[in-house]
């Protein structure tokens, strides 16, 4: 594929001429079934890369406060597709990351597959099913990445739908439909599935805080205890810390081993942001999350 | 059914504050029948609830000759010992043990013993020590040598000054440089500086240490200079815990489980220890 | 004992029998995946699963649950022990390897001192496993020595027929009586009951677990910078250790007041950065790697060493809920290809 040809090519040339120390990538596992993320160090190592889609990781996590022998490393190129810029923008914007402090290698997409179980048998160059695309591929306005250091791959010529499609939205209309009973119950049916395993967090490139507020004990704040109390604390809580911040890279919910749709709360969520506010978080490294600023101009009408 | 995570309650008799933020509480069984079957090892631990925000891991700071009560001696640090500092005469607590190996204080009988401590490490050699004074007769030389960042954060200042009193027992006090007080009569030096200028001899001798991790690992080195071999020199390690039964996986360093294979260990055991510290 | 067969539709009959004292566990369908849990119609129950995404683990040893509880009255505090009085539970559709996992758990939980809260569970359980005629990529029992038709752990082993039955095999006397028990769902099976072939699992290539326990004997190579480079990718979550059928790390915690709470036993996962971390500040497992090294050399020799009992039993849950694909055979692979004894 020519995307990955010239994607090795510009990793080993950011390696040999030592702008950066290492290349944040996807690699084949061992069975060459899946693909998984990858740290390159030497210029020789770079034919390991690939870039296809089921590289669905948002590799933007490995350049967060938390992953400090990676920042040991030097200076890191990261390869990104459009959603996982959105959230190395959101990381600029507060005050983790400075621009300069990394090279974005941005990578055209034309959808990832969500659930690589689904991928099966089927050649990574050809275009991807519609169906087993997540519902953000569908509503992609970055296909083409808006902010990188290099462009690789054929420009697409993808146009999202106007109003935002896909199953994800659908399921919200439906939440959306239901009385406060009726959703209540709903969300905690799932809940109660919740391991707090943290898999959620841990993935979430924006869930960066050395000591998450379920790890403070003076007080305990959220506790740690999976009954339904417990978890309802710690899954709201955390929807609360992401609200406005959240790209809807749709980490969360993949890696959640007991499939809370996680997507519904975070999107809804981005919907009700960009009603009150006219916030679309990830595309400006300078606008700050609306939560964390406030302006004159900011609506009032939820005060009775 | 045996609960091995429940408690016993046991109400604070006494409480004696040993320097800011460090006190001693002196604790009874409320079951009068457990109290008087209860006993234990020096060297054990246990653990101490305090109900509402959990357990903390602490030595059992009083002799095993002592009966009817149990001493601990903790530093105000974290969310458990906060709670505990609350707590007043009387206030109930809960306690769980003795866990763990203990000090082999029998095969010490005819031994010199020499004790080394710094700060809050004193509680558990603290033990040790008044198990060998109440058997004076079983043991040859008794020499301890205690140190502190200062003189205010000494423990068991009255204890000190007893045993400096003592003809059968040598005390060697020292608090690190800066932190003496101008009526100061002790030493001043790092401990293992004073320990290398007191020059104690390993013949027939064993040596129990305990102290912060900086302080044992420069001592272990002056010891051995000294002579002193591996197998005759005693620590007690501590890890975070929360069972102090070998359940919940914690305490380990490397493939040791700190709860039940010690806290105490000898310096030639630890060697052999995986860096899991 | 006569050779036996249950009849796929005879498993409503045992399902009614059992839940009218006790608890069925069986796997189904919940949210996309297959997992186990309570059922109480043969419906419910799904049979076309390599492995369900929970360990049975759950119900002998459940995520979060009540040791004690507390109340402050006038000068004194009340503690009231909390006892288990776990029903009968049989667990229905156990994997083999998932089976072997129990000598493990019962190994810790046994060691000196019993922790009922296990015990009185798994005295309590009955483990009916179905050999595997199928599997996928990430099911590395044999390499770690289970077979997937191993009855180590099991009361009863079922082997699925071409017809969609089961030939039934008595493993335990437990698992004899309950047989006996029911004679109207484990009929007198005719001889000539043509078996499904069962799962052959590719060895993994590399893998050699004799070289790997050698390694890791040698204290040095606790320092080898590999360990470094295997795990960079770990994003330091729980999924792995809670999926796991060995892993039992476990917190224990105060909910509520000194005036009236509970105190829990709620599984922890030694991969959670703050696991180890004293009160001073000071924290042994600081960083990613040295908390994935202490899981991999606790399963593979801590365990093996301390308990002589399995700490991998090659199920792969972890390497399919893994978010970043971290495999643990490949780590396996790696280290068995290492220079042996004095090497790097």
């Amino acid at each position: 594929m020519a995307a990955e040809h010239d994607l090795k090519k510009k990793a080993k040339e950011l390696l040999t001429k030592g702008e950066v120390k290492v290349v944040i990538g996807f690699g084949w596992n061992r069975a060459g079934t899946r693909t998984t993320p990858v740290f390159i160090t030497r210029p020789e190592d770079t034919d390991r890369l690939v870039f296809n889609p089921l590289c669905v990781n948002n590799l933007s996590l490995y350049l967060t406060r938390k992953f400090k022998d990676i920042q040991a490393l030097g200076r890191p190129a990261i390869v990104a597709k459009g959603c996982d810029i959105k959230c190395i923008a959101v990381l600029i914007s507060e005050g983790q990351l400075k621009r300069e402090g990394v090279y974005i290698i941005g990578m055209t997409c034309e959808g990832v597959v969500y659930r690589q179980e689904l991928w099966a048998g089927m050649n990574p160059c050809t275009r991807i099913p519609e169906d087993i695309m997540p519902t953000k591929c569908h509503n992609c306005d970055v296909r083409n990445p808006h902010i990188s250091d290099v462009t690789i791959g054929e420009k697409s010529i993808f146009t999202p739908p106007e109003k935002p499609a896909g199953m994800v939205f659908d399921r919200i209309k439906e939440i959306d439909r239901m009385g406060a009973g009726e959703r209540w119950d709903f969300w905690m049916e799932h809940f109660s599935r919740c391991i707090k395993c943290y898999a959620c967090r841990q993935v979430c490139p924006l869930c960066y805080c050395e000591r998450c507020i379920t790890e403070k004990n003076m007080p305990q704040w959220i506790e740690t205890s999976a009954h339904p109390r417990g978890n309802l604390s710690w899954n709201l809580t955390r929807a609360m810390h992401l609200v406005g911040r959240c790209t809807f890279c749709g980490e969360c919910e993949r890696a959640c081993p007991v499939n809370i749709p996680l997507n519904l709360i975070n999107q809804k969520m981005t919907l009700i942001v960009k009603d009150a506010f006219n916030h679309s978080p990830g595309y400006s490294t300078e606008v700050h999350p609306p939560m964390i600023v406030f302006s004159p101009e900011d609506k009032e009408d939820f005060i009775k | 059914m045996d609960n091995i995570y429940l408690p016993r309650i046991v109400k604070i008799e006494d409480i004696y504050e040993e320097a800011p933020d460090v006190r001693t509480y002196r604790l009874v069984f409320e079951d009068k029948k457990h109290a008087e079957s209860f006993s234990f090892r020096a060297g054990q631990f246990g653990l101490y609830s305090a109900f509402g925000c959990g357990e903390a891991t602490f030595c059992i700071a009083s002799p095993p000759t002592r009966k009817g009560y149990i001493q601990c001696t903790f530093r105000k640090t974290g969310r458990v010992t906060s709670a505990l500092s609350e707590l007043g005469v009387g206030d109930a607590m809960g306690f769980r043990g003795p866990y763990g190996n203990h000090f082999p204080v029998e095969e010490w009988k005819g031994k010199n013993i020499l004790f080394i401590a710094g700060g809050i490490g004193l509680p558990p050699v603290r033990s040790v020590i008044w198990t060998c004074l109440d058997r004076r007769e079983d043991y040859g030389d008794i020499t301890v040598v205690y140190g502190a960042k200062k003189v205010d954060d000494l423990i068991y200042k009255n204890e000190l000054s007893h045993w400096e009193e003592r003809e059968d027992i040598t005390l060697v006090k020292t608090v690190d440089p800066g932190g003496e007080t101008p009526d100061w009569k002790g030493k001043v030096g790092f401990v293992p500086i004073v320990l290398e200028e007191a020059a104690p001899r390993p013949d027939n001798c064993v040596c129990v240490i305990c102290g912060p991790p900086v302080m044992i690992k420069f001592s272990v080195k002056v010891l051995e200079k000294l002579g002193f071999d591996g197998d005759c020199v005693y620590t007690t390690l501590e890890n975070k815990m929360k069972c102090g039964v070998g359940k919940c996986g914690r305490c380990n360093v490397g493939d040791v489980y700190i709860c039940k294979e010690g806290p105490v260990y000898t310096a030639k055991e630890i060697k052999r220890m995986y860096n899991d510290f | 004992m006569n050779k036996k067969l249950l009849r796929r539709d005879r498993i409503g009959l045992l399902i009614e029998g059992v839940i009218k004292d006790g608890v069925f566990i069986a796997p189904s369908i919940s949210e996309r995946q297959v997992v186990y849990g309570p059922v109480k119609e043969a419906s419910e129950i799904t049979f076309d699963y390599i492995i369900p995404r929970n360990s049975f683990k759950d119900f002998l040893f459940p995520q979060t649950e009540p040791v004690a509880r507390f109340k402050a009255e006038k000068d004194a505090v009340l503690l009231e022990e909390v006892k288990p009085r776990p029903k009968e539970t049989v667990i229905f559709g156990v994997r083999p390897c998932d089976a072997a996992s129990r000598a493990s758990l019962r190994s810790v939980f046994t060691w000196d001192f019993k922790d009922e809260f296990y015990t009185k569970r798994e005295e309590r359980a009955l483990v009916i496993t179905i050999a595997c005629t199928k599997g996928d990529d990430a099911c590395f029992c044999a390499t770690v020595g289970i077979s997937p038709e191993g009855s180590a752990g099991s009361d009863i082993l079922l082997r699925e027929t071409e017809a969609g039955d089961f030939t039934v095999e008595k493993v335990t006397g437990k698992g004899g009586s309950f047989i006996d028990a029911h004679p109207h769902v484990f009929e007198d099976s005719v001889s000539g009951c043509a078996l499904k072939e069962i799962f052959n699992p590719e060895p993994i290539g590399g893998v050699n677990l004799e070289k790997i326990k050698e390694w890791l004997k040698e204290k040095n190579h606790y320092e080898n910078p590999l360990w470094a480079e295997l795990s960079r990718k770990c994003v330091g979550c729980g999924a792995c250790t809670f999926v796991c059928p060995t892993c039992h790390c476990f917190d224990i915690i105060d909910e509520g007041t000194y005036a009236s709470g509970e105190r829990r036993k709620n599984w922890d996962a030694c991969q959670f950065e703050y696991f180890t971390l004293h009160a001073s500040g000071h924290n042994p497992r600081d960083t990613q790697y040295k908390r994935w090294r202490n899981r991999f050399m606790c399963k593979f020799n801590f365990y093996p060493e301390k308990f002589k009992s399995i700490g991998c039993v090659g199920c792969g849950r972890c390497v399919r809920v893994c978010p970043v694909r971290l495999d643990i055979t490949e780590v396996m692979a790696e280290i068995s290809g290492q220079p042996g004894q004095g090497g790097s």
